[in-house]
This record gives structure tokens, sequence and C-alpha cells, in this order.
């Protein structure tokens, strides 16, 4: 305990000494930190990227490009590791990062909460640590590369304002109960959209939990209980594109207007095709550059605090070609 | 002897009894219930399920369970699609979502029946590994732009959509398979009582081997109606299935001891549980409500089945004294020998 005690003492006194020569821009001085400096300059940086869960297709999507990226960059060498959806197993995979001594670490929380102490130790011990979608607030030390959710949801929320009729019924899907980018996406709906129409009628809202057959199922139920429904209003495309096959070729349906956030290649396509309405897109290779970007400049003292947002630019008919022609030339979209 | 057939006849229908109640109810508290469209919804909904329950189900006869159904349905599905989007031969993405999932079904029965590892610990493997395997295939993304794929799970023949003519034909050919064959009689016997089926002559090892065999079939073509029906090859798909898989033949009054349970029973269940759904939709009901429903369905179903065959029977449907009775190979007809493992 004592020697616990001792060695969290030391660590965080060279993080502190570390941390204020870098604050005040000396970068040479005081030669007794500099082997527990975080920022010597090395040859190669290794960076631990902690995933959120690989199984999920968007944090897939995202650890693809984080490594694309990292490849840009000479001095840096980019492991990724899977938390599996399990704060445990992400807590976990923080901690081995730390033991293994990694330059930096990035982290996609599970759950922001969770996985906060374990942050803290990451700054604690002078290691580069920056959270990314979402960013987690809290830790002092910690930087970060996000997208707004409230914004995405927000900008697609605001074209719906002239689009969805007088009088119109809506059925609205979100995503599991306490998720960060769905409440705020859902918040964003309710300020941006709800509040200021209320002549639009809410006739069915439920959690499908991001899932595509979730959705399905829902809406071939409400569609029977509701024939009249005018909207779509749902927190990410997988979800709006389930609900929107429940209605293909049903009358009745034809001219349903259905928003979504996320801009998957699905959504891109449904949009190009008429089907969907509007999404607003969450960018993982803008996410990826940032990270790498600001990943290298804090490792070789370029910056000392980063924290950016990327943009959520709107999708709709004008414009989904020219994501269709990205996706396709990722190999998102056939040909 | 005809008081002793009447509690017989009511226990053995209690399910049917309380899928009607649940049915009438539905039609009184929403006039949408009962039309032709949401019929063939609800049908269309439990198709997918109520396939990988029968696999469920006949596994649990047996005395074994599937605790991958879930993942091999989303690996053999996405395999299915992907080779569908290459070949554009719709029989052959058929047999490839199968082939993958007999090959996993192939793999769990090799290791429970001839390496004698339990069936749970197994299967929990394998729900890793096909997981994994998928997602290795897309790389955790979703495949999309499947083309005339979808016909099997959106498609209709004449008025009746192509999911529920499948789930027909497939619940049509396990009742055959449990009730008027060899093979069905032996998983009975084998879940009821493995060493006394043994000593009776039935190969054990190799009604292993068949069941998962079927357990792989009806995985591989849930897959495929999956994807189908989503319009997409989805590696995320079907987490939690093998537990909803395994609810509707509990409902339905399968044992989990082994040795008791029907085809007709499961259909039971897997529609309980459908019409609830349905219905609770349909009036609005959100879903943390249809969670706690749901759970107290299975209870109820549960308690209520082992509640009313108390007293007539000293065998409870946990582990049963009724293991010290071998079921011969050509008993009666095992639906009847099933249930009556209960009633004696």
């Amino acid at each position: 305990m004592k020697n616990f005690t001792r060695r969290t003492f030391a660590f965080s006194t060279a993080a502190a000494v570390a941390f204020s020569l870098v604050g005040c821009s000396v970068t040479t001085g005081n030669p007794g930190s500099s082997d527990t400096a975080p920022r010597e300059q090395k040859d190669e940086y290794r960076v631990a990227y902690i995933a959120r869960a690989q199984a999920d297709s968007f944090a897939a999507w995202l650890a693809d490009e984080m490594q694309d990226e990292a490849a840009n960059y000479e001095d840096l060498k980019l492991e990724v590791f899977d938390g599996q959806a399990d704060d445990e197993i992400e807590n976990r995979m923080i901690e081995n990062a730390i033991a293994n001594k990694f330059d930096a670490i990035i982290i996609q929380a599970n759950n922001a909460d969770a996985q906060i102490p374990y942050i803290q130790q990451a700054v604690d011990a002078g290691i580069v640590t920056i959270t990314t979608n979402p960013r987690v607030e809290g830790v002092d030390g910690t930087n970060s590369v996000d997208a707004n959710p409230y914004d995405q949801g927000a900008i697609v929320a605001q074209t719906a304002l002239e689009q969805i009729p007088e009088g119109a019924n809506v059925v609205v899907l979100n995503g599991p109960a306490g998720n960060f980018h769905s409440t705020e996406r859902r918040n964003a709906w309710e300020k941006e959209f709800f509040e200021k129409r209320p002549d639009v009628k809410i006739v069915a809202e439920d959690t499908a939990n991001w899932n595509k057959d979730e959705a399905l199922t829902l809406m071939e139920d409400w569609s029977l209980a509701n024939p009249k429904i005018d909207a779509i209003v749902s927190v990410n495309d997988n979800m709006a594109s389930g609900a929107l096959e429940a209605v293909k070729g049903k009358s009745g349906f034809e001219g349903i207007l259905a928003y979504g956030v996320d801009g998957t290649p699905e959504a891109t396509l449904l949009i190009q095709e008429g089907k969907m309405t509007a999404t607003s897109l969450q960018d993982a290779g803008e996410l990826a550059q940032l990270n790498m970007k600001a990943v290298h400049d804090l490792l070789t003292g370029a910056e000392e605090e980063v924290n950016v947002n990327v943009g959520n630019p709107l999708i709709t008919k004008d414009n989904a070609q020219e994501y269709i022609d990205l996706y396709t030339e990722a190999g998102l979209i056939d040909n | 002897m005809p008081s002793k057939l009447k509690n017989f006849e009511l226990s053995r229908y209690s399910i049917f009894i309380i899928l009607v109640v649940v049915f009438v109810a539905a039609s009184f508290l929403s006039p949408n219930f009962l039309s032709g469209d949401n019929m063939f919804n609800v049908l269309r909904q439990v198709a997918v399920i109520t396939i990988l329950a029968y696999g469920a189900m006949t596994l649990i006869i047996g005395g074994m369970i599937d605790l991958s159904a879930g993942a091999v349905m989303a690996f053999a599905g996405v395999a299915s699609v992907i080779v569908y989007k290459s070949s554009n031969n719709m029989l052959l993405a058929v047999l490839v979502g199968i082939a993958v999932g007999v090959a996993c079904n192939l793999v769990n029965a090799f290791l429970v029946a001839t390496l004698r590892t339990p069936a749970f610990i197994v299967t929990l493997g394998m729900m890793l590994m096909a997981r994994g395997a998928v997602l290795e295939l897309t790389q955790g993304q979703n495949v999309l732009q499947l083309g005339d794929f979808i016909l099997i799970g959106q498609g209709n023949l004449g008025w009746m959509p192509i999911p529920v003519l499948i789930l027909i034909v497939i619940t049509a050919v396990i009742w055959y398979l449990m009730n008027q064959t060899r093979y069905g009689r032996s998983v009975y016997a084998v879940g009821g009582n493995e060493e006394a089926a043994r000593a009776a002559g039935i190969a054990v090892e190799r009604v292993k081997y068949q069941a998962f065999l079927v357990n792989g079939v009806l995985v591989g073509i849930a897959g495929v109606i999956f994807m189908s029906r989503v319009n997409a090859g989805l590696p995320n798909a079907g987490i939690g299935y093998e537990l909803q898989a395994i609810t509707a033949p509990i409902i339905g009054g399968t044992s989990f001891s082994g040795g008791v349970g029907t085809v007709f029973g499961t259909l039971a269940g897997a529609l309980i549980v459908g019409v609830l759904g349905n219905i609770m939709n349909l009036v609005g009901v959100g879903s943390y409500i249809q969670q706690i429903v749901m759970g107290l369905i299975i209870v109820v179903a549960v308690a209520y089945d082992v509640f009313s065959k108390r007293g007539k029977a000293k065998t409870t449907i946990l582990k049963s004294t009724s293991k010290g009775e071998p079921k011969p190979p050509e008993g009666k007809a095992p639906a009847t020998s099933g249930a009556s493992t209960l009633e004696q």
C-alpha cells in the first residue's frame, strides 16, 4: 500500500512536472524529468486505440479508418483493441495499455462514467489520452475528438421543419436507453422540431436499439395501428431503413418521409432513390483524420491540448451522389 | 380412467388454452388485431424465431442445448447474402446458408457426442466463434444491395407470404420427424434417459449428430429468411436470439431435463410470444413494459404447467424421477409418450 502510494505520488509528480513544462512551452530544462516526460521525442510512437465494439458497424468502420489514417504517419504505430461493448473489458483494455507503456491511448468509451477512473489512470501515468465518439467530460488533462450528437440531430430536424406537413402523424425510433448519442439526437428533435411544431402528433415512439430488424417489426405493427403516418423520425439510419422496409410497397405509405442520422452507405442509397428524406453524416474518415492529427500533434509537442468536433453535413437528394461516390470508392457500395 | 383421461387432456392442451385466451384478449384490445394483414404480420414476425425454436426444442428434448443459434444464424445468413451477390443464384445462396448452419452444428455435435463435452460449453464457444467469423467476413459492415434475394423474406406466393409458407412446411416436416420416425423416438429416449436408451440399443451418438444436423439446417434457413426480410446482411444480427429460441419451447411445455416436448407446443409458445409483442405494439405499450410482460409470461406459463401436472405425477418438470424409466425405441407415438412421462 505504501509502495503503491509512493509510486502513484511519483507518477503524478512526474506527470505534473511534465505537464507544467509543456504548459510553459519549455522544451529543454530539468533533465531529471526527461525520462518520464510523455512528450519525449521518439522515432516511433505506440498508440493504442480502444474501440467500443468491433461488432458495431460504425465502430468497426471507425477502427478501419483509424488504421488507414495511422498508416499516413511514419512515426505512429497504431494498435486496435476491442472493448466488445462491455465496460469491464473496455476498462481492462485501458489498464493493459497503461501497463504496456503506450505513448498515447485513444479511447472510444462504451459508457463514459464507467471508463472515467481508468481514463484518469491513463492521464496520471503521463500518457497522452484522447477520448473520441463520444467525448468523455470530467477528467482534466484529456483531449477529445468527437461529433456533436445534438448538432447531428438538429440539422436534420431543422430540415424536417419545412418538409413535414401540417398536422402530420409521425413515429419516433430511439436508440438504446441511456445512450448519450441517442439521447442528445432525440433532444435535438425535441427542441428543434417538436417544440416548434405542436401540430405534429407522435403516434408511436419506442426504442429499437439502433437495430434494423427491431425497427422493421415495430413499424409493421405501427403501420397497421395507424393507417396515416407521414414521417419516420429515427435517431440513426439503420432504424430508419428498417422502418422503411416495413412500409415498402404498402398502399397509403408511398410518400412517407424518413429521417435518420449517421449517413450510412445504405441511407445514402435510399436518399438517392427518393425513399429516405435526409440524414446527417457522422464521418468516420474525418474522425480518424482528426484523431491521428491530434495524437501526432500532442506527442510531438505541436499542441498541448486538443478538443475538436467533426462537421455534420446534411445529406439530401441534392448531394447524396457525392457520398455514394465516396462510399463506392471505399468499397462499401457496389458500382 | 375417464377422469384421468380428462385431466390428461386438459393439462396437455393448457398451452393452447393460454394461446386462445391471449388471442381473444388481443382481438378485444385492438380492432386491427384480427385483420388479415395483421395475422400475416404476426406470422412473418415469428417465422424466424419459430424455426430456430424447433431446433432448440429438438436439442432440449434430446437433453442438449444450443447457445450458438443466434450467432450461427447471422453467419449463415450473411454467407448466403454474399454468395447470392456474387453468383445471382438463389438456390446456391440458400444451400450455402444451410451448409454453414450444418457445418457449425456438426462441429458442435462432434464435441458434444463424440468428445462428450457439455453442450452448454461447446455451443457457448461456437457462439463466439461464429460471431467472430461473420464479423471478420464482413469487417463489421452491413452487406447491402441484395437485389432479388429479398423475395424469400418479403415475397408472397399468391396471397401467402413466403416466410410463412416455409414455416408451415418446416412445422410439418419437424412434426413428422419427431412423431413418425425412429429418429424422433430416439431423440425423446436419449433425452429422457441416455443410459437407458443406450441399453435399449439406441445409437446415442448418432442421434445427437442427427439432432444437431436438423438444428443446423433450421438455423441456416432462419438466417437466410432473416437477412432477406431486413434486406441486408447484418453481421450483428440475432444477438440474444438463442434465448428467444429457447423461450418458445419452454413456454410450450418442453422440459429442460429432456425427453419431453411437442412441436405444436413450441409453435403455440412462439405464437403466444409473437401475439403478445404484436398487440402491445398495436396498442402502444412501450418496450420496457413489454419485457416485463414477456418475463411474466415465461414464468407463469412454466409454473402453471408444473402446477397443473403436480398431484397426478410425482414427476417434476425439472430433473425428474422419470430418469429411471427407459423408453423403448419402438414405443408409442413420442408426442404422447413425452407427455405421458409427466402423467405417470
